[in-house]
This record gives C-alpha cells, structure tokens and sequence, in this order.
C-alpha cells in the first residue's frame, strides 16, 4: 500500500497545488472535516467552506478551500474547489479591509439577503485571516 | 493644383485611419492572449470535473439500491425537450468580421427549428439583446459589457438558476448558443446542450472505473452539488471561447483593414506622384517653349 496521498487542488482559475504529502484534512459541506490518510476507501463529498491541512515532510501546511466537491482514492485526494489560495497568495492588508467593510456591511444590512452575503464575506476573511496566521482570526 | 492637395488629404486620413486599425488588432491580440490563458487555466479543472462526473454516474448506475433523483436524471436519463433554458453568448462591440453574424444566425436557425419551447432566454453581450429584441424574444438575464473576471459570476447565476428550474420541472434542457474557439483566425458558431448530458460523453474511458466510491452525505445529494459546479465549468468554458473568438476575429478583420489601409496609402501615392511629375513636366515645357518663342 501506497504511503502518501497525492493532494491536487484546482480551480476553475488555476491549479492551486499538487504534490505527494503523507495526511490531508478538508472541510466538508454537510459532514464536518474530514481528515485522510493514505489508504482510504474512495470517496467523493461535497466540499464545504474552511482550511484544509496537509502535512508534508512532518511539517503542516494550511490552504483556504471555498466550497466544490473532493473525490478521495487510496492513493489520492481530488479537490475542485470553486476557489481556493495557498498561504502565500492570500494579501493581508486586502482581508483586513474585506473583514473591515464585510463588519459594516453586517451592521447595514436591512434583507436577509444582506445579512447573509455579508456573513459569507466576513466568514470569507476570517477563514483567510486564520489561513495566515493572523491573530484576528482565531476566534473563529 | 488642386488634385493634388485632395490626394495629399485623403493619404492623410487614411494613414489616421491605419493608426487606428493596427492599435485595435494589438489591443485585440493581448485579449485574445488573456482568454486563452484563461482557457488553458481551466483546462485541468474542466478534465478533473468530467473524471468525477464519470465517477459518479457509473457509480450509480452501476448499483441497483440507489434511486436516481432527479439531478441524477439530469445526467442519466433526458426528459422529453419541451421547455428548454438557451444561452446565446455574442459581444458587446462590433469591428470583428462575421463573428456576431454567424452567432446569430445560428441562434435564428436554432429558434426557427426548435420543436421545443424556449422558456427562458440568457443574452450575454450587446449584439445578441439586440437580436433578441429585433426577433421580439423577452431576454430574462441580459448580461452586457461583462469583462473576463465576471464570467465567473455570470456562469454561477446561469447556472444554479438552470439547475432549479430542471428539478422544479420548469425546464428540460439547457442549450448554450456560442462561438468555438478553432483557432486565432477561426470560429464556429456551435449549439451545444450542456445538460442533460450526451450519454457516449459519458462512457468515454468508463471501463477503466471498478472502484465503487462512497458517495457522502447519499449519492443524490452529492449529485445535486455536483450538477451545478459541473454546468457551471461547461458554461464557463464556452464564454472563454467565445471570448477568445470574439478577440480573435477582431484581431483577423484589423489586420485585413491594417493592409487595405496600406494598399490603398500605396495607391494614392502613386497617383499623388503621377500628378506631381505631370505638372513638373508642364511647367518645363512651358519654360521651354517660352524660351523657344
């Protein structure tokens, strides 16, 4: 049996990652996180909104997944995220600001439909502030 | 003489006018660039997509336990087409050779035969409202002056809309009418039914799949979250395309104008000389002559 999970997230922008790594968590949409190890039955979820971990060379390493849909073979973990960012890609002056205007916005808000898009943006930075490590994040 | 001011004008202006063509075929050329890119980025998402589709589809199919939903049916087994969904994806600006035209007509011949009735109608881009409006067809979405980093949002409204309305029963199809992208210098307008599925692209490579996936929460709601992502990709691929023909074809009619443009500067130079020699020589002569005398 295989001893590594081949981790590849894309979407529909660009490939996010790809590389062999020994443990993968994800988020899903319906069931909590899921965690993988090599070896797994295949399996395919939804994927819900939150950070996935892998651990590479004994070392873990954080993504943002944005809903989409992971398919999980024994050797394998498929995420097609609708969006998706490394540590790296994420600029934390641009989520300060999205969480800044998402706070106003929730204040505004008068519709539902107010309420909850800017649930989802302030949901959005946070998830991304905690991806960067950023102490605003943690309380989420 | 007179002539000769004329000539000397109008090479003038259509010197102004080549400047012009030649800045839009290199505007055009590095949207065209971008499109593609964007094609290309797409590309292992869209393949990734249908190896799951196949996946799961097989995977209920292939067992007898699991009733199809009807976002299963979607992709298993078409309905008869009586009300259908239909996109017709043409651009905002003109200038671009038979791009709008073709689209068009094919969207004319499409509506003219269609049996089925077209119950909600998607224009993206200016030309094709305007063929709505000329054909009197009400557009219930009309998407205009969308730049590349909208399609997405475009493509997920169409979409998850589409999706509803085939479990609600209030549509059987969805039918996207666009440009395919062949090449910088070729498109072809295509109809194309994103969902339901044709069913041979379905079986394509499934021999290859034994392993039987658990499908989690259940196989049908995993396929209802599937169903729209996967309409989505579809959708979105066919905009790039279409995108990238728009570019394209605009890039192809400017580098024509570019050299008819440069012709015609020849031309008219060659007559400007003509004319310009021809008074030169008269006037010699006329000096001759007078000495002559």
């Amino acid at each position: 049996m295989s001893q590594s999970i081949k981790l590849e997230v894309v979407t529909p922008e660009r490939p996010v990652f790809s590389a062999e790594v020994s443990e993968v968590q994800f988020p899903t949409a319906a069931r909590g996180y899921y965690g993988i190890l090599p070896g797994h039955t295949p399996l395919m979820t939804a994927v819900g909104d939150g950070l996935l971990y892998y651990v590479q060379d004994g070392q873990k390493h954080w993504l943002t997944v944005f809903g989409g849909f992971a398919e999980v073979g024994p050797d394998r973990v498929t995420i097609l995220a609708r969006e998706s960012e490394t540590v790296d890609m994420i600029d934390l002056e641009q989520v300060e600001a999205q969480r800044q205007r998402a706070l106003k916005l929730l204040k505004e808000a008068v519709t539902e439909h107010d309420l909850t898009s800017a649930q989802a943006a302030l949901d959005a930075s946070l998830i991304r502030l905690q991806a960067a490590g950023h102490p605003a994040g943690h309380g989420f | 003489m007179a002539g000769l001011q004329d000539i000397r004008r109008r090479i003038r202006s259509v010197k102004n006018t080549q400047q012009v063509t030649k800045a839009m075929k290199m505007i055009s050329a590095v949207k065209l660039r971008k499109a593609q890119e964007r094609l290309v980025a797409l590309r292992p998402y869209a393949g990734k997509m249908m190896e799951v589709v196949r996946r799961v589809v097989s995977r209920i199919q292939g067992d007898v336990e699991i009733q199809p939903g009807p976002a299963a049916q979607a992709f298993l087994s078409p309905r008869e087409e009586k009300r259908i969904r239909v996109v017709l994806v043409a651009s905002d600006k003109g200038l671009c050779g038979g791009f709008n035209a073709n689209v068009l007509k094919a969207a004319s011949t499409f509506v003219a035969e269609t049996t089925a009735e077209i119950v909600h109608l998607d224009v993206v881009g200016k030309r094709a409202a305007e063929w709505a409006r000329k054909h009197q067809l009400t557009a219930a979405g009309e998407y205009l002056g969308i730049p590349l980093a909208g399609f997405q949002r475009v493509v997920t409204e169409i979409s998850e809309g589409a999706a509803a309305q085939y479990h609600a029963g209030e549509i059987d199809a969805l039918y996207i009418i666009y440009n395919y992208f062949n090449s910088p210098m070729s498109q072809t307008p295509t109809v194309f039914r994103v969902f339901p599925m044709e069913l041979d692209r379905l079986a394509e490579g499934r021999e290859a799949l034994e392993v039987s996936h658990l499908l989690e929460p259940d196989p049908n709601s995993v396929l209802e979250t599937l169903l729209p992502r996967f309409v989505e990709t579809e959708l979105l691929r066919n905009l790039l395309e279409s995108s990238a023909s728009e570019h394209g074809a605009r890039m192809a009619a400017m580098d024509k104008a570019s050299n008819n443009a440069g012709e015609m500067i020849a031309q008219l130079t060659l007559t400007m000389n003509k004319i310009r020699q021809a008074s030169i020589t008269n006037q010699i002569i006329e000096i001759v002559s007078g000495a002559n005398a």
